[in-house]
């Protein structure tokens, strides 16, 4: 039986963070990073777009085998394909994320994590020795581990927070299902990426091309399952794809959900802290989630180390946890979760029209805050100071 | 929340489920499980509200009547 330190549940940026980072803040303490399948970063279920300043806070693009592509612009899309080049969008990456992923984690193991491939926790309980006993299945063995503390950063299905009796559940309008393919041979811009906005296309959500090289895209969409037809996300997917890019060479896909609400109400419990998409720490406006996990993991990592130098693991002292994490970022999703619900509204025929409008503007003040003052004319309180895209 | 005899209950085609986990955080009673790559009902607890249908990206879940 394993005795550990802390348990962290998910090898993703939330995870592998944390490992490292309580790591680096406690080298004495025993941290095992579990990691489900078969390889960190495998499969990908995602789209792999990042903003430049919150991923330099934990490592540096520049020249790094684990990007794919560097962006410079962002262009939206209204329904009828009008298309708007914002100004003053910053710097954004589109990562490669089996390299990323493992890149992290390697971070975590060289800080002296262990690392563990294949490794799936199936259930944990409370046994009153103020341990968590974790039942972990590896290469179809069994371990029981004992931790002082678990992170779960599981992500999406979010199974450690359920096991310690958070409510993880997500209301129906606010999981983004998703269907992606990689296409090759494809023609666009490959230094923008495009997000196309329409009821008809993606409804609740948006269709995107996200460049991973010359010719070659992530090309995708997230749709709100209320809203549809009664197609699912890979319908939807293939039905635009046909239309915009028929030539494309579809080498791989993938599907998930990503979860537009704001985060959970606890995100801790006595020797439990969750983290990353298994927190509902995702932009709700954006879908964007992997610096906002690598944030989170790295105020988890800190206080859970703290809390184990206190020898003190109960709720009371990680509650500083979600406070922290409100302050850093948990507030503005509020804003954003907000601006995501009056947005909602518009129809097609209004995006059409607030495109052409947003063209009038010279190039040079074309900006995301512009898009939005113009989009939300009837709700002017709720247009928040973003004037870049990727923050 | 739990009906006493549910008139369906969801049921998982492994064969084109992706074992994305999408649709554990949608089940009020929790009813879905992802346990070693295979996608479980607990028929005991699925209460038929199927909410966890139509956002399956790839429609892997459907209602069957319950047995």
């Amino acid at each position: 039986m394993p005795d550990v330190d802390i348990l962290v549940v998910g090898a993703g940026p939330a995870g592998a963070v944390a490992a490292w980072q309580a790591k680096l803040a406690a080298p004495e303490l025993d941290v095992v990073l579990l990691e489900r399948d078969r390889a960190v970063g495998a499969p990908v279920r995602c789209a792999e777009g990042v903003g430049d300043a919150g991923l330099r806070e934990f490592a540096n693009p520049d020249g790094a085998d684990w990007v794919s592509r560097r962006i410079t612009d962002v262009i939206l899309e209204s329904p009828d394909d009008t298309q708007v080049v914002l100004a003053n969008s910053g710097i954004g990456w589109i990562l490669d994320r089996t390299r990323f992923d493992a890149y992290l984690a390697a971070q975590a193991a060289a800080a002296g994590a262990a690392v563990l491939v294949g490794a799936e926790a199936t259930a944990m309980s409370r046994n009153g020795d103020e341990r968590w006993h974790v039942r972990v299945t590896e290469r179809g063995r069994e371990d029981l581990y004992r931790a002082r503390i678990v992170i779960g950063a599981d992500g999406v299905e979010t199974m450690v927070g359920r096991w310690a009796g958070l409510d993880t559940r997500v209301p129906a309008r606010d999981m983004e299902s998703c269907a992606q393919y990689v296409l090759q041979g494809i023609d666009f811009n490959p230094n923008a990426i495009y997000l196309q906005f329409s009821n008809a296309i993606a409804p609740g959500g948006y269709a995107w091309i996200f460049p991973k090289g010359v010719g070659i895209a992530n090309v995708g969409l997230g749709l709100v399952a209320l809203k549809t037809n009664g197609h699912n996300a890979r319908q939807y997917l293939d039905d635009w794809v046909a239309r915009r890019f028929p030539s494309g060479v579809r080498t791989g896909y993938t599907v998930g959900g990503v979860i537009v609400h704001t985060t959970i109400k606890k995100t801790y419990a006595d020797g439990v802290l969750v983290a990353g998409d298994a927190a509902h720490m995702i932009n709700p406006l954006s879908g964007g989630g992997i610096n906002n996990a690598m944030k989170a993991g790295r105020l988890a990592g800190c206080t859970a180390a703290a809390a184990l130098r206190e020898h003190d693991t109960t709720e009371r002292r990680l509650a500083s946890y979600h406070k922290a994490w409100m302050e850093v970022l948990g507030e503005d999703h509020l804003k954003y979760y907000r601006l995501k619900q009056a947005l909602e509204h518009m129809d097609d025929a209004f995006l059409n029209s607030l495109a052409r409008t947003v063209n009038k503007v010279v190039p040079e003040k074309r900006t995301l805050g512009r898009v939005l003052t113009h989009a939300m004319i009837k709700h002017p309180l709720l247009i928040p100071v973003v004037a870049r895209f990727f923050v | 929340m739990r009906r006493v005899t549910p008139d369906t209950i969801a049921v998982v085609d492994l064969a084109v489920c992706d074992r994305c986990g999408l649709c554990l955080p949608l089940c009020p009673p929790e009813a879905l499980h992802l346990e070693l790559n295979i996608l479980t009902v607990d028929d005991a607890a699925c209460t038929g509200c199927e909410k966890c249908v139509a956002p399956c990206p790839v429609g892997a879940l459907a209602m069957v009547a319950y047995a």
